[in-house]
């Protein structure tokens, strides 16, 4: 289980570099994730859900709050959470100069899994991924489509308990799509939890069992989408966003 | 899990292998080296063994008396005579190399500041004090006075004992003062690359999901930057002691001379060139991952390629030798050691100096970029 409680992350930025400016990416974020739970995170643009994912994935410290993995937290087991995490998001770049093969076999070297384990494991990736045609191939020299399947099998190499996905179909055309959410669906089958972020409302209402709400580093709705659909007394996802911010988008 | 370090260092050093760039600065840098010694040999052997005939030609504007053909003639001077309008566009179309006028007892060598006149004026200045003695002794002799008492009223011999060829000392120094200048340049791209390169093309957020200790991950990246530079280091060395062979059997400036550099020395440029290599990929490492872009490394990182450069090679030019206190500068200490040592000269304290000073060094840029690596600011830098 993942938890949440109050997290803040505040930035500074300098307007016409001199004027200091502080500001809240997210301000009092409090959600839980369970085993076997797909959690969409939603929100436009500038919401905060990227910083959100990143303070989870332990690549950013928040300014306050808690952040707790099955009772463990960042400051005294980083190490340890983190290797039962996959982090992706539609930006993460791999080496170019490494074959996926290599790549797999750096991952399973650095999150510790016995060798010939990792041989079995990259094998049976390689096959449900359908990389044998590439597998040996520098990552510089594949497609876009087959670059994200290598970076799906990265995540899986380890086999984390936890998914962290950050806007990860972003950009991609739709079969690229597919795979990461065909992924998403077999790793929730297998107890695996999920935070997914996405600007596409309809692919959340499809995938989530449930979804979280953020509005400028705000939580403004969580629950099941049904739920909120029937809260908001909207059709779908989209319209429920809307809804509750008032009218048009928002976005900063 | 344990060896993350390991894993990291493989990760950088195979990504550096395969790297065009990082290659060629680390194996195409040390052909310098050799180029340096045989191109300097060669320019030391033809300035110390100018042949005469190449600027011999003097013009007289003055008839010459046969005692002064005679002094000509044993000093292989060719003399040509003409009025000074003659000799003037004579030496203007480089038929001759100087010309001599002539005010009742003042001589007068005319000529432009060239490499030919500056040889020619040092033959005429020999020339001269010949003839002077000569008139000295003839004019002694006339007022029955033996010019032996006078010319040669005190005598004065040379004892000096040269510790070390001019020639020998600049090449052996230059070899070295350039094998480091190869280590800086061989050290600054790999670590833009693995630091600021890194980020600009977005693998260290990666990087950082991984479950790695930043230290682990700086420690890695600079231990893989050392040994690219090492290795620079020990290739230029060797190419620098082959050059200096081939030079010592090919320039006739080097002959009864041992330009070899001595097995101590050899030891100590290794222990040199490991120490320096460590230093400096440090503080490459250090000034890359504190700049915002790839490019912003770059420029920031041009200026210790002559930083590494001068200090040692003006501290050796005006002969400056090893103490406790410049056994601790940075740049100057590693030059200043090696010259002492490639002079014979083995002051272990000193050298023990330096080692230790530059194990503070990289304690310290360690310890700094470490906290870099723990803020978020290096890798949202740009945001």
């Amino acid at each position: 289980m993942i938890k949440v409680e109050n997290l803040k992350k505040k930035f500074i930025r300098y307007e016409n570099k001199k004027i200091k400016k502080e500001f809240y990416a997210d301000n009092g974020i409090t959600f839980e994730a369970n085993d076997g739970e797909i959690i969409g995170i939603l929100g436009p643009n500038g919401a905060g859900k990227t910083t959100l994912l990143r303070m989870i994935a332990g690549i950013l410290e928040p300014t306050e709050g808690i952040i707790k993995f099955d009772n463990l937290n960042y400051k005294n087991n980083e190490i340890e959470i983190k290797q039962n995490i996959a982090y992706l998001s539609g930006n993460t770049k791999l080496y170019d100069t490494l074959s996926a093969y290599e790549l797999l076999k750096m991952c399973s070297d650095i999150y510790g899994v016995q060798k010939e384990e990792a041989e079995k494991r990259i094998q049976e990736i390689t096959k449900i991924l359908k990389m044998e045609n590439f597998l040996y191939n520098k990552i510089g020299n594949l497609s876009t489509g087959q670059t994200q399947k290598v970076n799906i099998a990265r995540c899986l190499v380890h086999n984390p308990k936890y998914y962290i996905l950050d806007e990860a179909t972003t950009g991609l055309d739709i079969i690229s799509s597919q795979i990461i959410l065909d992924f998403m669906k077999q790793e929730k089958a297998k107890g695996k939890t999920i935070l997914y972020s996405t600007h596409y409302m309809e692919e959340a209402e499809n995938i989530c069992d449930r979804v979280i709400m953020i509005n400028k580093g705000i939580v403004i709705k969580q629950g099941t989408p049904k739920q909120i659909k029937e809260e908001t007394g909207t059709t779908n996802l989209r319209d429920a966003f809307f809804t509750m911010i008032g009218g048009g988008s928002d976005e900063e | 899990m344990k060896n993350n370090l390991w894993n990291i260092l493989k990760k950088e050093l195979r990504e550096m292998f395969r790297d065009k760039k990082s290659l060629s600065m680390m194996l195409v840098i040390p052909i310098f080296v050799p180029l340096i010694v045989l191109g300097m040999s060669a320019l030391f052997d033809v300035q110390a063994n100018k042949d005469i005939e190449e600027y011999n030609k003097i013009g007289f504007a003055y008839e010459l008396s046969e005692e002064e053909k005679n002094i000509a003639k044993e000093l292989d001077i060719e003399v040509i005579e003409g009025n000074t309008d003659e000799l003037k566009n004579k030496y203007e179309n480089d038929e001759i190399d100087l010309y001599i006028t002539k005010e009742g007892n003042k001589y007068i060598i005319n000529g432009n500041d060239s490499e030919v006149t500056t040889y020619a004026k040092t033959l005429m200045e020999s020339y001269f004090n010949v003839y002077k003695e000569y008139l000295q002794s003839g004019y002694l002799q006339e007022n029955n006075v033996n010019p032996n008492d006078v010319l040669n009223i005190i005598t004065v011999e040379e004892n000096i004992t040269e510790e070390e060829n001019m020639f020998v000392s600049y090449i052996r120094n230059y070899a070295f003062v350039f094998i480091i200048m190869a280590i800086t340049v061989s050290a600054t791209y790999p670590a833009t690359d693995t630091t600021a390169g890194e980020r600009e093309r977005g693998t260290l957020e990666t990087l950082l999901t991984f479950p790695i200790k930043s230290r682990d991950i700086i420690v890695g990246k600079f231990l893989a930057v050392t040994i690219a530079s090492i290795l620079t280091g020990i290739i230029s060395l060797i190419l620098a002691i082959i050059s200096v062979a081939i030079a010592q059997n090919a320039f006739s400036i080097y002959e009864g001379l041992n330009i070899m550099f001595s097995p101590i020395s050899i030891v100590l440029s290794v222990i040199i060139i490991i120490a320096y290599s460590f230093f400096i990929s440090g503080l490459c490492i250090a000034i890359a991952s504190s700049s915002k872009t790839f490019k912003e490394a770059q420029s920031a990182l041009t200026p210790l390629t002559f930083i590494s450069l001068f200090p040692g090679m003006i501290a050796f030019m005006i002969g400056v030798t090893g103490t406790p206190l410049l056994s601790i500068i940075p740049f100057i200490n590693y030059t200043v050691v090696f010259t002492d040592t490639s002079a014979g000269n083995v002051d272990w304290l000193n050298i023990a100096l330096m080692v230790v000073s530059t194990i503070i060094y990289i304690s310290i840029v360690l310890t700094y970029i470490i906290k870099q690596y723990k803020s978020e600011k290096i890798l949202f830098s740009k945001e």
